[in-house]
């Protein structure tokens, strides 16, 4: 009988799903990782609920690393930061043929297997748009100075944005808001940056403050500026709704 | 000199001026320097490069790309700040460069600076006074993001030495493909003065790449490297020649990017060439491809164009029409051949070179394979094979391949419906109404364009 590991969709949770898929000791393509909630569930299949484990998943974490290198294991994480509910299966399959690979170094240039292309795939999808959101992302000045930025990204990269910003503003204290997921990632001036979460308590509501005197100016400035730039001879409407697509739009100053 | 009336200027106007003088310059990347904090002030730079948002016309904007006066003493003809022109000027002071890039900056809208600008008094006393705004910027403002600066050609050596000290990129627009065209629409520019500073940066980049490998802490001189412009369709140049042009800045001045920038008329000269049919962008893009397979894809501009053949096809792009013309070197057998042959199959680009190449290490490829891994075979399959076999039962045979590579529907980055066939026929050598300055013969073949190089 299949046997379905229902895992939470963390890097932690389908780690963990990983290895008690290979505590079973049951053939890979009996054993199925599944992410979230099952809609229509199967008759003939078994489920399983996995509670994540730090100490399984730092296990396969260290795997991972050990075998294909930190190039893979990068691409993994981005992948699964990926929304999409085949991530855990993809990884997990992936690993599987892997490790039985001559040369597991190169998991990741396989891509005529179905696993790894998935893998391939979330990672460009997930990676793509951590990259234009380090562009995109706009900060609002707070009146107490705190630079407050909202997302609403469709991949969970606000962990792969912190380290960017962190570095780059290392004397400011500002906050990424995804507000999709109820995340903060928060950075206080000349201190490491941390994630919390609405879950745990944590609540942060700009409308309890006001913007900075210099806020209206700046926005302002930078609007007018981003509408004169634009030559009118070479406008192109169609090509700009491909490169800055509409669902960014709403959170940068520029369109509002 | 108006320098009285910019200084009640409000913040809000004085932007407007001088972004809308700056426009017309393409660059704005600020790729090529990895650069994290230092752990104090801001700013850090990486390599690939961010864009911040796009302009309407589908143009990244990365720099805040401003010009630190228009006032200026030159004439150039294409150029709206040109002295004769009767525009409103202003000049930024440097804390106000500082302030605008700071705050722009904390707020994510840029990624650095893109300083530009007219000429007041004297080349040399205008890039004085930028030096002195850029130090205040590094010094007092503590800015470590991305800086461009443009060279004003004439500039004493020793200001370009220091400014390559604390700046991320130098460009020297060559404005025109040729010395001729340059004497004619930019009377006070010479090729000399913006040849000399270019050959004394690319000089500066590698002594200072010599020095860090001696001493870790040299200060870096230029290390994004440096970029120019060259504007088409203003003169009459071919585009055997701009390639050929552009072919030498990248291997006898090393540099880092040629930008073209197709011409829009916003002066009215009676020298320059009217465009009914607006910027020829169209001719710009095919420029654009061309650069990218010399830069990439090991392609020289001889085998791209030629004295009998100096234009590029409007239909195929470069590499397409280069396959086109050189049938006997296909197929191209994707299971055996090495990467650079590969990389000459129209429609494979760098990436899905690569991919290739990986793939193929666990096994042979078919084409299903190809397209899984996300080549597009559109217009590679008349060129290719896999394992021997062709995809279909199609011909090597150049008309053949050229009707049905006319099918597939070119993507180009601006609206068809701006730039219509009829219009695009005005690249033709033939159908080409040449203004005045271009009937006369002025042009001595490529012996000129690389005589000055
Ligand atoms: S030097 Fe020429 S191109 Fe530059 S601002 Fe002056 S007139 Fe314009």
């Amino acid at each position: 009988m299949e046997l379905y590991l229902i895992c939470e969709d963390s890097l932690e949770g389908i780690f963990t799903g990983i290895y008690e898929a290979y505590v079973t000791k049951r053939p890979h393509d009996e054993v199925h990782i599944q992410v979230g909630e099952e809609e229509n569930l199967r008759l003939f299949a078994e489920y399983r609920n996995i509670t994540p484990d730090p100490a399984k998943a730092v296990k396969v974490a260290r795997t991972i690393g050990q075998k294909f290198g930190g190039e893979a294991y990068m691409s993994i994480c981005r992948a699964l930061a990926a929304e999409d509910n085949s991530k855990g299966e993809a990884i997990y399959k992936m690993i599987a043929g892997g490790l039985s690979m001559k040369n597991p170094n190169d998991i990741m240039g396989n891509l005529a297997d179905p696993y790894v292309l998935k893998v391939f795939e979330l990672d460009r999808f997930s990676g793509r748009e951590t990259h234009l959101l380090t562009g995109f992302i706009r900060f609002q000045e707070l009146e107490n100075g705190i630079l407050y930025s909202r997302i609403g990204p469709k991949n969970n990269v606000l962990t792969f944005l912190m380290p960017h910003f962190a570095d780059r503003f290392p004397m400011e204290n500002f906050v990424i808001h995804d507000e999709k997921r109820g995340l903060y990632g928060l950075h206080p001036q000349k201190k490491k940056w941390y994630v919390v979460t609405e879950a745990e308590g944590f609540e942060f509501n700009p409308a309890d403050h006001t913007y900075s005197e210099d806020e209206a100016i700046y926005s302002e400035l930078f609007t007018m500026f981003f509408h004169t730039i634009a030559i009118e001879d070479r406008k192109n409407p169609k090509l700009h709704r491909n490169i800055l697509p509409l669902r960014y739009r709403e959170y940068m100053v520029e369109f509002k | 000199m108006q320098i009285r009336i910019s200084e009640e200027m409000s913040m809000m106007e004085k932007l407007g001026i001088l972004a809308d003088a700056a426009k017309y310059d393409v660059s704005c990347a600020s790729s090529g320097v990895d650069r994290k904090n230092n752990g104090s002030g801001i700013g850090n730079s990486a390599a690939g490069g961010i864009c911040h948002s796009f302009s309407a016309d589908g143009r990244c904007i990365s720099l805040l790309k401003i010009l630190f006066t228009n006032e200026c003493i030159y004439d150039c003809k294409y150029c709206a700040n040109r002295r004769t022109n009767d525009v409103p000027r202003a000049s930024f002071t440097p804390d106000e460069i500082c302030n605008l890039v700071i705050e722009f900056y904390r707020r994510n809208y840029i990624e650095g600076l893109f300083l530009s600008s007219g000429i007041i008094n004297s080349p040399d006393y205008t890039m004085e006074l930028i030096y002195q705004a850029i130090c205040k910027l590094r010094n007092q403002y503590l800015f470590q993001g991305y800086i461009h600066v443009k060279c004003i050609p004439g500039t004493h050596p020793d200001i370009v030495q220091k400014l390559g000290l604390v700046v991320d990129r130098i460009s020297v627009n060559l404005e025109l493909p040729t010395a001729q065209g340059l004497s004619e629409l930019a009377p006070n520019k010479h090729r000399k003065t913006i040849l000399a500073p270019m050959r004394q940066i690319q000089q500066g980049i590698q002594q200072s790449k010599k020095e860090l490998v001696a001493y870790r802490n040299a200060p870096s001189f230029v290390p994004g490297g440096q970029s120019t412009q060259m504007i088409i369709g203003a003169t009459p140049e071919n585009d055997y020649q701009i390639i050929n042009v552009a072919e030498n800045l990248y291997q006898k001045f090393q540099l880092k990017r040629v930008y073209y920038s197709a011409f829009v008329n916003t002066t009215e000269d009676s020298l320059l060439p009217a465009l009914a049919g607006g910027p020829p962008l169209l001719r710009e893009h095919r420029l654009y491809q061309a650069d990218w397979l010399l830069r990439f894809y090991g392609f020289q501009a001889a085998e791209l164009l030629s004295e009998e053949k100096p234009n590029f096809n409007i239909l195929l792009d470069p590499k397409a029409d280069w396959a086109l013309r050189h049938l006997e070197k296909f197929p191209v057998e994707i299971n055996r051949a090495d990467y650079h042959t590969i990389l000459r199959v129209p429609g494979i680009g760098t990436k899905s070179a690569e991919r290739i190449v990986r793939a193929r290490k666990s096994g042979a490829l078919r084409f299903e394979d190809l397209k899984k891994i996300g080549v597009v075979l559109k217009r590679a399959l008349y060129f290719i094979t896999c394992s021997g076999k062709m995809m279909y039962n199609t011909r090597i045979e150049e008309d053949y391949i050229t009707r049905n590579l006319l099918t597939v529907k070119e993507r180009l980055p601006f609206d068809k419906d701006g730039i219509t066939y009829k219009q695009l026929s005005l690249f033709d050598d033939v159908n080409f109404q040449p203004p005045e300055i271009m009937t006369r013969q002025l042009y001595d073949g490529q012996s000129v364009v690389l005589g000055q190089l």
